[in-house]
């Protein structure tokens, strides 16, 4: 009771400000400052996960919740797992309290309990679908799909179009929603969409047996200036410019420095905290996405990873891997920390790459309370996300789902009044952590001002 | 992306800019004098052409439209056809060659950088370019043009020649504007489908200066190394393969 | 001149009118792109030297040339790419389809002479003896090892004794080496194919004996499996309890041996069919037909084993595949699922039949793999607790009897057109790969609706209000999307949920005395997969899914198609699908007319895609549309 009443100031706090303020919260963001040495990793959490394992944990049968217990879900892997009794034969689990922490997690949260200081937590978000496709872009772009279409631009974009104009990669997309929309977004930005990042070394090797890397470059380079005089006689330029950008960044494309961050040898190599052995089951290629996204940064190619995670969606017994599938999430992203905590940023002399990389995993949506016939859970029109970053405020939960049916409670008081924090507001906190004013692209969102540091 | 009334609207703007005769007083609408203190002429719709100055000015009433990206399906089916019909496997074979000179890897190794939808795992097709789709062309490229140049300009008869479907001077010497232009034109018509002279004037003068650097470059190459005309085509070849036209239609 | 020539340019005075092209005049720059934009569109690829030239001559005629480019199968391809990019019809190995009475799997025996001897079975396989029942067919006793749940085995083999081998095992010449494997004595062995997915193509491991060297000409297999009756009688073994765990059980197996169900004692008399998963596990009469046609043949005895070379990637057709290797039994069901899409979508474009049969068509394609498919292994995954409602033979969504009988597992090429697959088909809506990809009533009705009405589901942004009630139509927040979605989702009631299981009106009625919710009480077991507990009243219960709307679920995906290409939305979605496609962007309000214009042609048409497409090639949008900068044609003009 306690926590939620410190919760609910909070917004009050920091909603009013938004709610009073939305002129000078635009001159705020008239000039807004390039955090170039800014990174992003952002983690789309696809299918739609069951929250109640991890980051809004829920032991007990209340209204129509039915927790995960020892009946429905494998809890042998899963390690923070100790069993607390539910009924006669069937136990659910003890709520895990890190150390000198305030936050309560469920035992799928694996590793982040240990950092649990760094975890800004978003509970009840109201994604108001249970469409994969909806809830998807919903989270990434804070807009519903308009005729089954995306009508916003994608985090990821959005950040890019901000910090990457310069960088050789803006935003790396591993099956993330990542979405071009809109009349802000440089050319430059649109976001490189790829299935894996570790089987595309090979087309970035040359062979130089019949002609030279002089050849090649020679020829990009009149590409390039085709491309050029093709756009400048076009009315619609977008397209023939983009060549010309990708024209100029191939010859950095084909360094054996990016090279090398293609390949998932070297990938193994460089962030061996990333693949544990034995192997993942689950989120193998999460690892191999985190160990990209280290070392792309390190050598500064890229502002932002965005990657899918393999499915959490269990409606039938698969559920019973429903913790297992976040535990390894949730331990890659640890282990990601600990190498951001490791490498030196490429920019800045004596910081790490921690210090000025940030998460941001979003779902798209949560899990049924109930248990249905075949042993899994539905989809759910409520939503928690976690940050993971220097501009946010740690140890903090923020938003709650109501105790009877996980449904997004009230939250505070926003701009239009007393509602449930939505996707829009936690992407308008997310860009504004960076002196970027929300509205150029996003319609709706408050900024949460208490979930930012001073 | 700026929609086609935006990108009229602009042009309806360039249009009164150079328009030479001083427009008329604009007529006032007595039904919105509102706080406006001068109103418009009414404006007569005047054909441009009878503008003075304007009689011959070219009107493009043609509607706007952006290109769109070759699918993926058509840019490996017009890869096959440039080089020669053969199955993709046969064709990824020959690509392969016998030599260990690492030209060309799988198909398979390049799909998904060439924007191939996966609909098993609900990939979507990539609608636009984007840096590595860009290397994949070169990788690509490069194989195609280099095999061609292997299997045209060594010996194959006239007939057998997949690509580069003209005779190239022996004993070699350098090729006159004339002389190039018109072998550039058969690869040109062949690979962006219309002849080069059409092109933009600075295309051939530009292609002609990138295959005499690479004959330069070429001029006391190795044994296994192209020759100074065969790196040149290479050159022109991949060029064409890669260019912003091949790939958008 | 600094951009282009001056025919260009006087092509633009000229509003670049590229449909007549005078005797003399040489083809512009932009009647050039133009044909080249046909010929990717039209032909899947850009035009070759030979096409340009006759472009080029002036007697050409562009009209003709894209009316004889409105069909083939470059064009059927085109169109087809436009649904396929939005029903995205290919599932991959997370549909995990491992149907055990169809998987025969093999382990190596030590043969009575003690030469290794694969024997091929499958789990669950009833027979009649003690040992081996749901079992494999030779018991631990005999051969020296017990098979593990992984597939692993225990134990160290001996050579199995003489009669015990003859008597339980026998010798066939199975479909995947022989083509004639219907005939009394098969001995057309094949070759393996080139894994082109034209020709059938078994793993190397296959067509090896256990020795790893000499070919395989025939196959060991448990007897029971070998048998070929096509339907059997319910197998009583007379087992009312299960054994003691205590007790040693018989010949060494691991598992108790099972006992008779409730329905097997009630129905012994009973014939089922073999093709049924529920008639293969209650008889032991039922085996793998002829040459072991109803069933798959795996490399191992793990879950899902290799069977065969198949590609992974066929962008340009199975015809064309880019790669082939090794793949699994499920691989290659979900390898043909697919291509059934992909030659039902062809031969509706090729023969430019009415656009709406994607939908409402009761005709589809098959070749060898899918006629095997529908004939033998669809009801495999029939009925569940079906039993219950006595429900052991599925009615099918493709009737296996309309199955061309002569259509062999071996041809794979030849795909034919069957004209109706019975009353209960749909288009594409009632295909395996459609049903798999879309497991659940809701993702069906969605893709159907997002797809073929280009809407979709957009949620209110309203506060969830915490709510008992089950009805997502009236539920507070649920409301705007289900209250469209469950009456549409309710169309596929009686399709089994990640399945093809049809459940009829006969054994299934929506409104069930016998399923009636029982106050106080749990649910009856055998009502709850099929009727949902919260939409009962006292005295009936209610089929699952079929609240959105009972009558709907008597309609069947049928009546769902009727309704959505009845709808006017169906056919300006049609045109909108194709024209984004072709112009590689969204339309506008803008391209009102232009829509206006397609659905106008199609609707006029009777809806043949075609006359869609030809009015979308002409076009203005499509045929006189430039990307000339303003300063690039001006300059091009001499005043």
């Amino acid at each position: 009771m306690d926590s939620r009443r410190r919760t609910f100031l909070k917004v009050l706090g920091g909603t009013a400000a938004a709610g009073f303020a939305s002129q000078p919260l635009l001159r705020a963001f008239a000039d807004p400052p390039v955090a170039s040495d800014e990174f992003f990793v952002l983690i789309h959490a696809a299918g739609g996960w069951d929250v109640t394992l991890s980051l809004d944990p829920r032991n007990e049968r209340r209204g129509i919740i039915e927790p995960g217990s020892t009946d429905t879900i494998d809890t042998a892997p899963i390690r923070l797992w100790r069993n607390a009794p539910l009924d006669a034969d069937t136990n659910t689990f003890e709520m895990v309290r890190p150390a000198g922490s305030s936050l309560r997690l469920g035992p799928a949260i694996g590793n982040l309990a240990d950092i649990a200081d760094r975890l800004t937590i978003i509970n009840g978000l109201a994604m108001n679908t249970v469409s994969h496709a909806d809830g998807t872009f919903f989270a990434a772009t804070g807009r519903h799909l308009a005729g089954g279409k995306p009508v916003a631009a994608s985090i990821d974009t959005m950040l890019a179009n901000e910090f990457g104009r310069e960088s050789l990669l803006p935003t790396v997309s591993v099956g993330y929603p990542s979405t071009y929309v809109g009349n802000e977004l440089d050319a430059r930005v649109s976001p490189l969409r790829v299935s894996s990042v570790d089987t595309l070394s090979k087309m970035l090797a040359r062979s130089n047996v019949n002609t030279t890397i002089a050849d090649r470059q020679a020829v990009t380079a009149l590409l390039s200036e085709e491309s050029r005089e093709l756009a400048e006689n076009s009315w619609y330029r977008d397209e023939i410019e983009g060549f010309g950008l990708q024209f100029q960044a191939l010859p950095r494309m084909l360094s054996p420095d990016v090279q090398s961050i293609f390949n998932a040898g070297a990938l193994a190599m460089a962030q061996p905290g990333l693949f544990p052995s034995p192997g993942l089951r689950f989120q193998g290629r999460a690892g191999v996405n985190c160990a990209f996204a280290v070392e792309a940064m390190k050598r500064n190619l890229v502002r932002c990873v965005s990657f899918s995670s393999n499915s959490h969606d269990t409606h039938t017994n698969n559920y019973r891997s429903q913790p297992l599938i976040q535990q390894e999430l949730f331990d890659t992203i640890a282990s990601l920390v600990r190498a951001l905590d490791a490498a030196p940023h490429p920019t800045r002399v004596g910081r790490r790459l921690a210090d000025h990389t940030h998460i941001l995993v979003v779902s798209d949506f949560c899990r049924t309370p109930q248990i249905n016939l075949t042993m899994g859970r539905d989809h759910y029109p409520n939503g928690s996300a976690l940050v993971i970053s220097p501009k946010f405020v740690g140890n903090t939960s923020f938003g709650r789902a109501d105790d009877d049916q996980l449904l997004p409670a009230i939250a505070g008081t926003f701009a239009d009044g007393t509602r449930a924090v939505a996707p829009p507001d936690l992407l308008a906190t997310f860009v504004a952590a960076f002196g970027v004013n929300p509205r150029k692209y996003l319609r709706d969102g408050d900024v949460i001002r208490s979930l930012l540091r001073a | 992306m700026k929609t086609t009334l935006q990108r009229a609207a602009t042009a309806l703007l360039l249009t009164l800019g150079c328009n030479s005769t001083p427009a008329p007083p604009l007529a006032v609408s007595p039904t919105d004098a509102g706080s406006v203190t001068s109103r418009p002429t009414q404006i007569t719709p005047t054909p441009v052409t009878q503008i003075p100055g304007h009689e011959l000015i070219a009107q493009d009433r043609a509607p706007k439209e952006p290109p769109r990206l070759m699918p993926a399906e058509t840019l490996i089916r017009s890869y096959i056809a440039l080089f020669g019909g053969l199955s993709p496997q046969a064709l990824q074979t020959r690509l392969r060659g016998t030599t260990s000179d690492n030209l060309f890897d799988t198909w398979a190794d390049y799909l998904s950088a060439l924007g191939v939808p996966d609909y098993a795992v609900d990939i979507p097709r990539a609608p636009q370019t984007n840096a590595l789709m860009l290397a994949a062309f070169e990788r690509i490229g490069v194989a195609l043009c280099e095999r061609a140049v292997q299997n045209d300009l060594r010996g194959a008869l006239a007939a057998d020649r997949v690509l580069f479907r003209f005779d190239l001077p022996t004993p070699t010497r350098a090729l006159t504007d004339d002389e190039f232009g018109a072998r550039f034109d058969v690869l040109h018509r062949r690979v962006l489908g219309y002849p080069a002279a059409l092109a933009p004037e600075g295309r051939i003068p530009r292609f002609r200066t990138l295959y005499r650097d690479a004959v330069t470059r070429h001029a006391d190459a190795g044994a296994r190394m192209f020759n100074g005309p065969e790196a040149g085509w290479a050159s022109v070849c991949e060029g064409l393969v890669r260019h912003p036209e091949f790939h958008l239609y | 001149m600094r951009w282009f020539h001056a025919m260009s340019a006087a092509a633009l005075v000229l509003g670049v009118s590229t449909v007549g092209r005078s005797a003399e005049a040489s083809p512009t720059r932009e009647q050039y792109r133009l044909f080249r934009a046909l010929s990717i569109d039209l032909q899947g690829r850009i035009p070759l030297a030979e096409e340009i030239t006759a472009f080029e001559q002036p007697g050409f005629v562009l009209d003709a040339w894209i009316d004889q480019h409105l069909q083939g199968p470059a064009y059927a391809e085109r169109l087809r790419r436009v649904y396929l990019d939005a029903l995205r019809l290919e599932v991959g190995s997370m549909f995990n389809f491992v149907s055990n009475p169809l998987v025969l799997r093999r382990v190596a025996v030590l043969d009575p002479d003690g030469v290794p001897t694969y024997v091929y079975s499958r789990r669950g396989q009833r027979r009649d003896r003690v040992e081996s029942d749901l079992d494999f067919c030779l018991s631990p006793d005999e051969t020296g090892f017990t098979i593990n749940g992984n597939g692993t085995l225990t134990g160290v083999s001996r050579p199995v004794d003489r009669a015990v081998w003859n008597q339980r095992t026998v010798e066939v010449r199975p479909w995947w080496l022989y083509r004639d494997y219907r005939s009394a004595s098969p001995s057309q062995r094949i070759t393996p194919g080139d894994g082109s997915a034209m020709q059938l193509s078994p793993v190397a491991s296959l067509m090896l004996n256990a020795d790893n060297v000499t070919p395989t000409t025939t196959i060991r297999v448990c007897r029971e499996e070998a048998q070929t009756a096509d339907r059997g009688q319910v197998y009583l073994s007379g087992r009312l309890t299960a054994l003691p765990r205590t007790e040693p059980y018989p010949g060494g197996r691991t598992s108790a041996p099972p006992t008779d169900s409730a329905y097997a004692r009630a129905h012994a008399t009973d014939m089922v069919s073999c093709t049924s998963g529920a008639g293969v596990g209650l008889s032991d009469d039922c085996g793998c037909g002829i040459g072991l046609e109803r069933c798959m043949p795996g490399n191992s005895l793990t879950n899902d084993p290799a069977a065969f070379n198949i590609p992974d990637n066929v962008p340009l057709g199975a015809e064309q595949p880019l790669d082939s290797r090794s793949q699994t039994q499920g691989d290659w069901v979900r390898f043909w699922w697919a291509q059934e899409a992909v030659h039902f979508l062809d031969d509706l474009f090729v023969r430019d039949r009415d656009v709406r049969g994607l939908l409402t068509d009761r005709g589809t394609m098959v070749n060898g793999a899918t006629a095997q498919f529908h004939r033998s292994f669809a009801a495999s995954t029939c009925c569940g607790n079906g039993t219950a409602f006595n429900y052991l033979e599925p009615v099918a969504l493709f009737d296996p009897a309309r199955v061309p009988a002569d259509l062999t597992p071996h041809d794979l090429a030849s795909w034919r057109r069957i004209e109706d697959r019975g009353p209960q088909a749909a288009g594409l809506l009632t295909t395996p790969i459609f049903l798999a990809k879309y497991g659940t009533r809701r993702a069906r009705a969605h893709i159907v609706y997002n797809a073929f009405l280009c809407r979709q589901f957009v949620a209110e942004n309203v506060a969830l209000t915490p709510s008992t009630d089950p009805n997502l139509m009236t539920r507070s927040g649920c409301a705007a999307c289900h209250a469209s979605l469950e009456p549409l989702a309710a169309y596929f009631t009686r399709v089994s949920e990640s399945g093809w299981t049809f459940l009829p009106a006969d054994r299934f009625p929506a409104f069930n005395p016998a399923c009636a919710p029982r106050a106080g009480a749990s649910p009856n077991g055998n009502c709850t997969p099929f009727y949902d507990p919260a939409f009962g009243t006292a005295t009936e219960g209610m089929l699952r899914g079929a609240y959105g709307s009972p009558a709907h679920a008597d309609e069947g995906p049928a009546g769902l198609a009727r309704s959505i290409v009845a709808a006017p939305e169906f056919a300006s979605c049609v045109a909108q699908n194709v024209s984004e496609s072709f112009l590689g962007r969204s339309l506008t309000a803008e391209d009102q007319p232009l829509q206006e214009s397609l659905v106008t042609a199609l609707q006029g048409n009777g809806f043949r895609m075609r006359a869609l497409v030809r009015t979308l090639v002409r076009a203005d949008a499509y045929r006189n549309a430039n990307n000339l900068a303003s300063g690039a044609w001006r300059a091009g003009v001499t005043p």
